[in-house]
């Protein structure tokens, strides 16, 4: 069993924190917060060609975090591979002992930086989890029998402030008839959206709560009113952040952040807590520190 | 319908660089519909051609025709005698029709004017959408009549991805979220429920290229299997 599996099982409120793999072969900045939050979070987060820009994979990523003493997180996006290729990464991953799966549509590649890519999406989130726990059950998709049964703990993705909601609702209740064992939310920094979000949920996976610390831009762009992201930042909130100078701006970020994983902690809003701080391990130190972590 | 634009004439003009004696050969169906490729524009290209080549003071004769539809042998056979007075081929059909034509016997090498997009709808004069991937699997019946293997860019088939933004999609915010309208018009009709059970992986295998249909009633013409 995960340890983030046996942390959402025992009520611990686990921290899953997200490290960047490098665009090359350097894991150094990759593996720092690893090596200086090891003990501190339950599990590292992996994204998979994050935002269609290319980068190292996941899979080598986390033997890198299992070979520096810590559990690591993958996510598989449906982006990048056909149902043959899914598959065996998924046997890659379970072969080093890698369970927690986070399992993504993925962006489109016009969003990234090899935007003549062919997109594959040979299946969905809904079926690539249908296919995990089929694995799980000693086939892959074709019907096939594997020797030897994978264990995943697996975790899709969820929009709090979609809009409009239904259709969210619907692709979450079937990714929860898939069988995901938990829920990683969009940001969120208005916590009422994430109350309301969690009663039309009901009983289910485990919702795991991102907080993030936002960049200069979307603090600017939210005072303006022009973010276009599928969380809000309220404009009082973007007011508070506001500063002439970045490093200012994400030191409030920080605080923000503190305040708000503190605040989904006290009042019980989430099982857990995704933190999303670019990767750096300083700032994640600071946000862990200040929220009593 | 089939959709097509025409290629950048620059292109088109430097694959006819070698060339004196040119037949363009339209097409009277989709690509006349859509402005490509009909007996107008085959006009239009032969003008620019032959103005292109009296810039450049060289000689050129150009010939034009236009057939009811270049994927039907049945139209095409008056172009073997056309052809014979030339040296090559421009043909403004779709990717078929220009392979029909250069498969045809006694034919001069065949070259394409127009790049094929897809298959599509005419929503308002020179303005065309796309509308179906040809999936071999039509589930438009329990999509509300929206399709989600064309419509959604990921060809998602069990709800939208995470990136909609106030029901226009990730991709182009342009469009719709195909999920976005799939749901609403659904919920309109009050028959969500068609879309709650989860849909299996696509069989692609029925996509294996190139495809081949015997109308049932031809079956045995062709040596098929009843
Ligand atoms: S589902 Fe879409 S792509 Fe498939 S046949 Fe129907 S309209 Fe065409
Ligand atoms: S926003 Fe909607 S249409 Fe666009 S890719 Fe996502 S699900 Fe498909």
């Amino acid at each position: 069993m995960s340890k983030l599996q046996e942390a959402l099982a025992g009520g611990k409120f686990p921290i899953v924190v997200e490290i960047k793999p490098p665009k090359g072969i350097d894991p150094e900045a990759m593996l720092a917060p690893v090596k200086s939050l090891n003990g501190r979070v339950t599990a590292f987060s992996i994204p998979d060609n994050e935002h269609a820009k290319m980068r190292l994979s996941p899979v080598a990523a986390a033997q890198l975090v299992k070979a520096a003493g810590a559990e690591p997180m993958i996510h598989l996006t449906c982006r990048d591979r056909n149902r043959l290729a899914l598959e065996s990464e998924l046997l890659g991953a379970a072969a080093l002992g890698v369970e927690n799966v986070l399992i993504v549509s993925g962006d489109f590649v016009n969003q990234g930086d090899h935007p003549d890519a062919k997109p594959v999406y040979d299946a969905d989130s809904v079926q690539l989890l249908q296919i995990a726990k089929g694995m799980m059950a000693g086939h892959d998709s074709a019907g096939n029998e594997l020797k030897g049964a994978p264990r995943f703990y697996l975790g899709a993705v969820a929009i709090p402030e979609a809009d409009p909601l239904g259709p969210q609702l619907l692709k979450v209740k079937k990714k929860t008839a898939a069988g995901v064992d938990f829920l990683i939310t969009a940001p969120v920094y208005d916590l009422t959206k994430l109350q309301e979000f969690r009663q039309k949920l009901g009983a289910g996976a485990a919702i795991i709560a991102t907080v993030k610390v936002p960049k200069a831009a979307e603090v600017e762009q939210a005072l303006q009113g022009k973010l276009r992201k599928v969380y809000t930042l309220p404009a009082s909130v973007a007011q508070e952040l506001k500063a002439d100078d970045p490093a200012e701006i994400e030191k409030k970020g920080a605080a923000l952040a503190a305040r708000l994983l503190k605040e989904i902690k006290a009042k019980n809003l989430a099982d857990g807590v995704y933190l999303k701080a670019r990767g750096k391990g300083e700032l994640m130190a600071a946000i862990l520190e200040q929220a009593g972590i | 319908m089939i959709i097509a634009e025409r290629k950048p004439f620059a292109e088109i003009k430097a694959a006819l660089e070698p060339y004196e004696k040119i037949l363009i050969v339209g097409c009277g169906t989709c690509v006349a519909v859509c402005l490509a490729g009909g007996e107008k524009e085959v006009g239009l290209l032969a003008s620019q051609i032959k103005l292109a080549r009296g810039q450049n003071g060289k000689p050129v004769k150009v010939g034009e025709i236009t057939v009811e539809r270049q994927c039907d042998r049945e139209f095409m056979q008056p172009l073997s005698d056309a052809v014979a007075d030339y040296e090559i081929v421009l043909s403004t059909a779709c990717g078929a029709g220009v392979q029909f034509l250069a498969a045809m016997p006694e034919m001069k090498p065949v070259i394409p004017a127009l790049n094929t997009t897809f298959i599509g709808v005419n929503e308002e004069a020179g303005f065309y959408t796309e509308r179906c991937r040809a999936c071999h699997n039509c589930y438009l019946g329990t999509t509300g009549g929206i399709c989600p293997v064309t419509m959604c860019p990921k060809g998602l088939l069990n709800g939208p991805c995470g990136g909609n933004l106030k029901g226009k999609c990730e991709v182009n915010p342009d469009n719709d979220c195909a999920w976005c309208a799939i749901y609403e018009r659904l919920d309109r009709q009050g028959r969500l429920d068609l879309i709650d059970p989860i849909l299996p992986l696509h069989p692609h295998a029925r996509t294996t290229t190139p495809g081949a249909i015997i109308h049932p009633a031809y079956k045995r013409r062709y040596g098929g299997h009843e």
